[in-house]
């Protein structure tokens, strides 16, 4: 993609600033950071630290109040909420902590969803969908609602649904924080191998320490800013 | 792209689904009144239209009184013979019918019953009713003038006297008359459970030598209804300066054009009516979407949040909603169009049950279901649009951490 070094995500002196009224927070002090890719990051943090902010900035949920973000090569800082999710539709897969699955919907209509969103007509990426959720292990899954699926089930519909777009990136925010210990080390298994197997670059963030044996790269954050890296 | 929003749509309303058709009802509710008052009101309409069209529009109508309303009807009021005269002498006037009428007791074999006769002069008549105002027979023909012949309306044999077939003997007022024929509906139920006899024997059989409480004019070829109902009004205002030394009106003159207007621009009013009260209805049923909406819209903000997450535009989630609101607009609008017509149809079998004076069809017109539906489907949509913008504009991280 001509970009030096195959730098995949770069922040520049990225800050988030709030300002509410009498309290001014700074959550975010300047960040820089370059995340190559192919990398598996683990950004570890207590809570409170900014990790998730820097999580929302790097994966276009959020633009910061200060310095520059660029995705692929592409300055995401200036980027209209519409420009911004077609960034994120396109480049950037999500798995939430809490899951976040559409209760209404089937495993296989919430893997469906995102795709949706790029235009395309459920018909047709119905078998993609489908091979994802088998690759999986969840073929028997296929037409469960949200709430007949354990947690280690949902959370591998969630990274399903992460990949029905082909995006060059998967970021997790806490991945395996609703789930129990050996059923996190499954979902992180399942992300290595994308990683591994697919070259996805990887971004997990998370406060559990245990992770951070997945990773090429671990970056510490501490009262916004980078500890350790 | 639009048929994947559909269906995404759809699925949210099932997932609400007593929220869903409690405010599918509240559209539904609107419709159907549309629909069901429309139909019976252009119902009644056309009903009193054809009658009046029965007539032919170059009729000429002179009523006593001087306004031609119920109360005239009723009062008992008639046109003397001296008036009825100057009409006949009136400029274009080719026949003046007088048509009195009179409840009788008749017998039929062992029956008898009160029924109501009209007098008409047949020498005179019988073109005009026949070419002018269509009346023709079922069985038999028509009475012939002179003779002690009655014709019968056609509930006559249903309604009054059963199996009262051509060629039964009636005994009217101590006389006997033979039934010539069985006439064809004419419209409306009052005429139909009517017997018809020649205006000589209808005198003699009342007693009563003259009076006539309307008469129909036809007029001659060649001369606009408007100048014979001036020619006419002459006439009876020299009688009444005449007789009586005034020229204020005791009579009015109407063609049964004017009477057509008349009713067109009273039902049309009502109609107006009809429909402003049911739009309000529907209006009310488009604030309940619009609460339901805002409400999905605060309940959903996590989901929308996912959904923005995972790359849907403001545009992307506005359809949705907009989607979601027209779809309860629009299945509104399909009940309200099947509660309406149904509706309408019972009514229509009651009244027919219910002996009224006046025979009323509903007519459900396709406009008016089309209408129905666009409407219902429209205020959907106008009333999705504040939630559904509200909703497309909830800033992703912000609507993810919502709880």
């Amino acid at each position: 993609m001509g970009f030096a070094n195959n730098t995949i995500i770069k922040t520049e002196d990225i800050w988030k600033v709030y300002d509410l009224g009498r309290v001014h927070l700074d959550i975010l002090k300047g960040i820089d950071l370059e995340i190559l890719e192919g990398d598996f990051v683990v950004i570890l943090g207590p809570s409170g630290s900014g990790k998730s902010t820097l999580l929302n900035l790097i994966s276009c949920l959020d633009v910061p109040s200060k310095g520059k973000v660029t995705v692929e090569g592409n300055d995401i800082s200036g980027l209209s909420e519409d420009e911004l999710a077609e960034v994120r539709g396109k480049k950037i897969g999500f798995v939430f902590q809490q899951f976040n699955l559409l209760s209404h919907l089937t495993a296989l209509e919430n893997v469906i969803i995102p795709s949706i969103f790029q235009g395309k007509r459920s018909y047709d990426v119905k078998d993609k969908a489908g091979n994802i959720l088998t690759s999986l292990g969840l073929e028997g899954r296929v037409n469960h609602k949200p709430a007949e699926l354990s947690g280690g089930e949902k959370q591998r519909v969630a990274i399903a649904r992460s990949l029905i777009n082909d995006p060059d990136i998967i970021v997790a925010d806490e991945p395996t924080g609703n789930v129990d210990s050996k059923t996190g080390e499954k979902i992180m298994n399942i992300l290595v191998k994308l990683n591994k197997d697919e070259g996805k670059t990887v971004i997990v963030v998370t406060h559990d320490t245990e992770l951070t044996k997945f990773a090429n790269r671990v970056i510490s954050i501490k009262d916004g800013e980078i500890h350790d890296q | 792209m639009t048929s994947e929003y559909f269906k995404i749509a759809l699925r949210n309303l099932r997932s609400r689904r007593l929220r869903s058709w409690l405010t599918i009802l509240g559209i539904v509710i609107g419709v159907f009144l549309v629909i069901s008052m429309l139909s019976l009101s252009e119902g009644l309409r056309q009903s009193i239209m054809q009658e009046l069209q029965s007539m032919g529009p170059d009729m000429i109508m002179v009523f006593p009184g001087d306004s031609f309303d119920i109360t005239t009807l009723i009062s008992g009021a008639e046109l003397e013979d001296r008036e009825v005269n100057a009409v006949r002498r009136a400029r274009g006037v080719d026949v003046v019918l007088e048509m009195p009428w009179t409840a009788l007791v008749v017998r039929h074999y062992q029956e008898s019953k009160t029924t109501m006769i009209v007098g008409i002069s047949l020498e005179e008549g019988i073109s005009v009713l026949r070419d002018d105002m269509g009346w023709n027979t079922t069985s038999g023909e028509f009475a012939r003038p002179g003779r002690r012949e009655v014709m019968a309306g056609s509930l006559v044999p249903i309604d009054v006297f059963s199996n009262l077939q051509t060629g039964d003997i009636l005994n009217i007022g101590g006389r006997s008359f033979t039934v010539s024929g069985i006439l064809r509906s004419l419209g409306n139920r009052q005429d139909d459970m009517s017997i018809i006899m020649d205006l000589s024997s209808f005198r003699e059989v009342t007693g009563k030598r003259e009076g006539t409480p309307i008469a129909m004019v036809r007029i001659q070829d060649g001369y606009l209804v408007e100048d014979v109902m001036g020619n006419i009004e002459r006439e009876l205002e020299r009688v009444a300066v005449r007789t009586q030394g005034s020229d204020s009106p005791s009579f009015s003159v109407t063609s049964s054009e004017a009477v057509m207007d008349m009713v067109d621009n009273i039902l049309g009013a009502l109609q107006w009516a009809v429909v402003a009260f049911a739009s309000i209805a529907i209006l009310v049923g488009g604030i309940g979407i619009m609460n339901t909406m805002f409400t999905s819209v605060r309940e959903r903000t996590k989901e929308i949040g996912v959904l923005k997450a995972v790359g849907a535009k403001r545009r992307d989630i506005s359809f949705i909603f907009l989607f979601e609101s027209g779809i309860i607009g629009f299945i509104g609008g399909v009940g309200g169009v099947i509660f309406g017509v149904g509706a309408a149809l019972l009514a229509e079998a009651f009244l027919r049950e219910a002996h009224p004076v006046l025979y009323i069809e509903a007519h459900i017109s396709p406009w008016l279901i089309i209408f129905g539906l666009m409407f219902s489907f429209l205020i959907g949509c106008a009333s999705g649009f504040f939630p559904a913008r509200q909703a497309s504009k909830l800033e992703p991280v912000e609507a993810l951490r919502y709880e």
